[in-house]
């Protein structure tokens, strides 16, 4: 709160109060007696000099008590030169270790120069000057404590080590306006960095630095031609590798037209080469067919010859599973066949085909091992024994997943089976009026939902309605009958669908949407879906655990093989950062297993550097001169102005104000002294007189 | 002439009203004794030859013992004086701007004339009044009158309003033989209206001596701010400005005193304002003065 705070200094107002205090006390004083009021007349007297003020002391104290106590919520502060006055000032060596400064040869790159450079600064360093070296990447890494030990300065510029991430130059002026706001003393920041124009912040404002840190930018390398791996795109899961369909994008940044060669390597075995014309600063897109991994976790390359002076990014990770097709089990009553058609055609239909179902009725279910299927189907039970719902709540706590329709047959059920929801009443579409309800209101972004085109189209004729209280409802009918709802139980989760896949209850099954529907639905329930990507860049988070249920596990090895979560981390971390390429083997709290393939952040593979007008405006948001180098630019650190709150002092002195009213106004207030005792007096006179009587 | 002025505060000092009376009177009596014109009606004057039709109690029978001639014993005032002091013992009379109030020097006034009235053995009476006479004793040459006397003024209280057409009128009841009279007030009516009930007293051959007793305050007030007065008899309130006071109200009390001096005078009555604050003696001392000056 500046000095200017309006509402506060309104409260100055409040001096004026005394004033008619003082003003009204005179007007109502206490008659005085007089023997006659003969000779009085009634007069209108000037209200100045009727009003006339008195103990002005006294007002005058009252007064500045008020006005100190408007001021003191003002909060009133003079700009003060911190602690510039003594000369100290702070040195911040940033070194940018990102994945960019791998560039170079073997013997030299970006960051051995850049580490270079830092030692030279610090060989700057004033003795009784402080200094903090930072590591740049996707964060700030502080790597020394504010100090003046050169020797230690020089030893945390030395241990850094080249990192994956992509460096954020927002994140570097983020952490020097609070080291600012902490320190109160001028820095010098030194940034040394291939300036690389992918480290930008989205907007420009975000790099604004403090009054009083001035900026000191220290380029190594410079804009260079590139080839990159940009993106390979392969399925997690295989189930028949003659199916399989891996794409790989190769892009120059800044090149010339060329040929390269893109090699397909699983688990360090060459498999495909292809050859392919990239244009000129371009990009081309190579495909491979078939993929012939063994069973279970596959770690797969795609490999350039860039013949670029970056040649971490001339591969690219992924990771593949193969795998025999998941069973779904569809537990029916026989009395839908057309539904477990439609169903089973859906299925097969699908992607890659990793999901087959396989029949059951409810009876048989019941001792059924669960865990052998990918997710379970109950379609439409009229009535769901005991054992089979009891044995069904047990799959999903353990990470099981389930799929309930819903039709006339359960409309008999008081509750939902396993999602253990009340079934209130059947929604049925009126003869008069609308003939059938279509879907209004659906989460898009949902997994399972994400590729059905909001079911455009579809009618429904019938839906069960179903009370969601503890569900989350997914898509809703017209008459706002929830159509999809999903509940997540312990690890697991239970998907219901209101109405039936037999083509009566609706017309879903003919439509476009059915099989994307049935498709998503199944990578969601059973695994291997978009819930969790196994290829993602560094600085990536892996969930460990879908909810904060402890006891269970989690697994993290990193590319050394080496376990990365302490003891304490693996049965309470709910993710974990991944910062290194290379293939991580998580284990979740579920029991799931998976190969994370990280590869680097491709924004890393564009060299281009920086304008330098745009550095230059950066290094003027600290040093509140626009353009350093231009005529009446501040040469030298600007002392920053510090606002230094008057507060305590304003108290201080309305303290001492109100004793001082308190001393004056008692004295006032104090009954008025008795006069002069001449008792002693008046006895000496009168035995004087009485002498001279007798 | 020895000056010994009594500070009224140092009388108040003094329970006893007797003792007042005494250091009051005797002190200025022993220095005024000399005084060819002293005295207030009793003194022997001149003897004259006796006429036939004289009143034959009037006859000095030891001249004419010694001489065998009749003469007739003359005094400068009545024989046996009749001395009524009329004591206002209104509200307004509580006023006082210092340590004594109005009643107070009055009271200590009329002691003091009781007390000289006693000593030249002429008869003393008193009335205490405020709208009612409150209080009587005749006038009386009896042993013991002065004690009479003094107790009635110690227990004169302040009472309400002044009115004069009460004890006058009370006072004409019974007043057969010719005397003085004396009147301390502070008289706040219209000068006519006080003399015109005074007046008719002076019309039967009385002497009426008028004692305006003030308060310095009352003759010039002084306020530094407006003030709320109260009319100490009335009850009733005025807001009254400093300026006022300083400049109008003078005047107007001026006004006032000047007509009650003149009107006093040109009805044949004594008139003399006392201030409060100054000593009792002295302002008796000046009456007495003025008064055998007169004579």
């Amino acid at each position: 709160m500046g000095l200017l705070a309006p509402w506060f200094l309104a409260g100055i107002a409040a001096v004026g109060l005394p004033i008619w205090l003082h003003l009204l006390k005179r007007s109502k004083t206490d008659p005085k007696q007089f023997p006659s009021l003969m000779f009085f007349e009634y007069r209108e007297t000037s209200s100045v000099k009727h009003r006339k003020l008195e103990h002005l002391l006294l007002l005058a104290l009252r007064a500045l008590m008020l006005f100190l106590l408007a001021l003191l919520f003002a909060n009133p502060f003079i700009r003060r030169s911190g602690a510039a006055a003594d000369g100290k000032r702070l040195m911040v060596v940033a070194v940018d270790k990102s994945f960019s400064m791998r560039t170079g040869t073997t013997v030299s790159n970006r960051l051995s120069q850049a580490k270079d450079e830092a030692q030279k600064i610090l060989s700057g360093l004033k003795p009784g000057d402080s200094a903090q070296v930072l590591a740049l990447a996707g964060n700030v890494q502080a790597l020394t404590q504010t100090v003046n030990d050169p020797a230690e300065l020089r030893a945390a510029v030395n241990s850094i080590q080249p990192g994956d991430s992509r460096a954020s130059f927002g994140e570097l002026a983020r952490y020097a306006r609070t080291l600012s706001e902490a320190q109160k003393i001028p820095i010098e920041l030194h940034l040394v960095s291939d300036l690389q124009k992918s480290a930008m912040p989205p907007g420009f404002a975000d790099l604004r630095l403090n009054p009083g840190t001035t900026l000191v930018l220290h380029s190594i390398g410079n804009a260079e031609k590139n080839w990159t791996l940009e993106n390979v795109v392969a399925p997690r899961r295989i189930y028949d590798p003659k199916r399989v369909k891996l794409q790989a994008m190769v892009t120059g940044y800044g090149t010339p037209a060329a040929k390269r060669t893109v090699t397909l390597k699983l688990n360090g075995r060459d498999l495909q080469t292809k050859t392919v014309d990239i244009p000129e600063n371009g990009r081309a897109q190579v495909e491979f067919l078939g993929l012939e991994a063994t069973y279970g976790f596959s770690k797969g390359e795609v490999r350039i010859d860039s013949a670029d002076n970056l040649a971490a990014d001339d591969h690219y990770n992924f990771s593949v599973e193969r795998l025999d097709p998941r069973k779904v089990l569809f537990v029916d009553d026989g009395r839908h066949p057309r539904a477990e058609l439609y169903f089973r055609s859906a299925l097969d239909s699908s992607g890659d085909g990793g999901f087959q179902m396989e029949s059951m009725r409810p009876e048989n279910a019941a001792g059924a091992a669960f865990t052998n299927y990918a997710y379970v189907v109950l379609n439409d039970l009229s009535s769901v024994p005991q054992n089979l719902e009891s044995s069904l709540q047990h799959y999903v706590n353990g990470g099981g997943a389930v799929l309930v329709t819903l039709g006339p047959s359960a409309a008999a059920l008081p509750r939902v089976p396993v999602l253990d929801e009340a079934i209130e009443k059947s929604s049925y579409a009126g003869r008069e009026g609308e003939r059938f309800l279509s879907i209004v209101d659906i989460d898009t972004g949902h997994p399972a939902l994400r590729s059905v085109e909001r079911f455009n189209g579809v009618k429904f004729f019938q839906a069960i309605h179903v009370s969601a209280t503890k569900s989350r409802v997914l898509a809703k009918l017209n008459d706002q009958t929830p159509l999809v709802l999903e509940r997540t139980i312990g690890e697991g989760k239970v998907l219901a669908f209101a109405s039936t896949f037999d083509n009566v209850s609706n017309d879903l099954p003919l439509h476009a949407s059915w099989v994307p529907f049935i498709a998503q639905t199944a990578l969601y329930l059973g695994g291997g879906g978009a819930e969790q990507p196994v290829n993602v860049p560094v600085d990536s988070y892996v969930e460990l655990r879908a909810s904060d249920s402890k006891g269970a596990a989690a697994e993290v090895q990193d590319p050394d093989g080496k376990r990365a979560l302490s003891l304490d981390e693996a049965i309470k971390a709910k993710n974990y950062a991944v910062n290194r390429e290379g293939y991580y083997e998580v284990k979740t709290a579920s029991g799931r297993s998976s190969l994370l393939a990280v590869h680097a952040d491709r924004r890393e593979s564009d060299l281009s550097v920086i304008p330098k007008e745009t550095l230059d405006l950066w290094r003027g948001t600290g040093t509140n001169d626009p353009v350093p180098g231009t005529p009446g630019a501040a040469s030298g650190v600007d002392a920053p102005q510090k606002p230094y709150s008057l507060w305590f002092y304003i108290l201080l002195l309305l303290l001492g104000i109100a004793v001082a009213e308190s001393i004056v106004a008692n004295g006032f207030l104090r009954p008025a002294a008795p006069a002069r005792d001449d008792t002693k007096q008046n006895d000496l006179k009168l035995d004087q007189t009485l002498s001279k009587v007798s | 002439m020895q000056q010994r002025f009594l500070d009224p505060s140092v009388l108040s000092g003094i329970s006893n009203l007797t003792l007042v009376a005494q250091t009051v009177v005797d002190g200025f009596i022993s220095g005024l004794h000399r005084s060819p014109d002293f005295g207030f009606s009793q003194e022997f004057a001149e003897y004259r030859m006796y006429n036939p039709g004289d009143d034959l109690r009037h006859v000095d029978w030891n001249v004419y013992a010694r001489t065998e001639r009749m003469y007739l014993k003359r005094y400068r005032g009545e024989t046996n004086c009749q001395v009524t002091i009329l004591l206002d013992a209104s509200r307004s009379m509580k006023y006082t701007s210092h340590k004594i109030d109005k009643l107070e020097y009055a009271r200590y006034l009329t002691a003091s004339i009781a007390y000289m009235a006693g000593l030249q053995r002429d008869a003393a009476g008193l009335i205490v009044f405020d709208d009612e006479v409150r209080q009587f004793v005749p006038p009386s040459t009896r042993q013991g009158q002065l004690a009479r006397l003094l107790h009635a003024v110690e227990k004169a209280e302040v009472g309400t309003r002044t009115d004069y057409a009460r004890p006058f009128a009370h006072l004409r009841e019974f007043l057969h033989r010719r005397g003085l009279i004396v009147c301390i007030s502070d008289f706040w009516e219209k000068p006519e209206d006080v003399i015109k009930t005074i007046a008719p007293l002076r019309f039967h051959g009385n002497e009426v001596v008028l004692f305006h007793v003030l308060d310095p305050m009352e003759i010039r007030p002084k306020f530094d701010d407006p003030v709320l007065m109260e009319d100490l008899e009335t009850g009733a309130t005025l807001e009254v400005s400093p300026d006022y006071a300083a400049k109008e109200y003078p005047a107007k009390i001026d006004a006032h005193l000047e007509e009650m001096r003149s009107k006093s005078k040109g009805n044949g009555l004594d008139y003399f304002l006392i201030d409060t604050s100054r000593p009792l003696d002295a302002a008796l001392r000046e009456y007495l003065a003025a008064r055998g000056g007169r004579k």
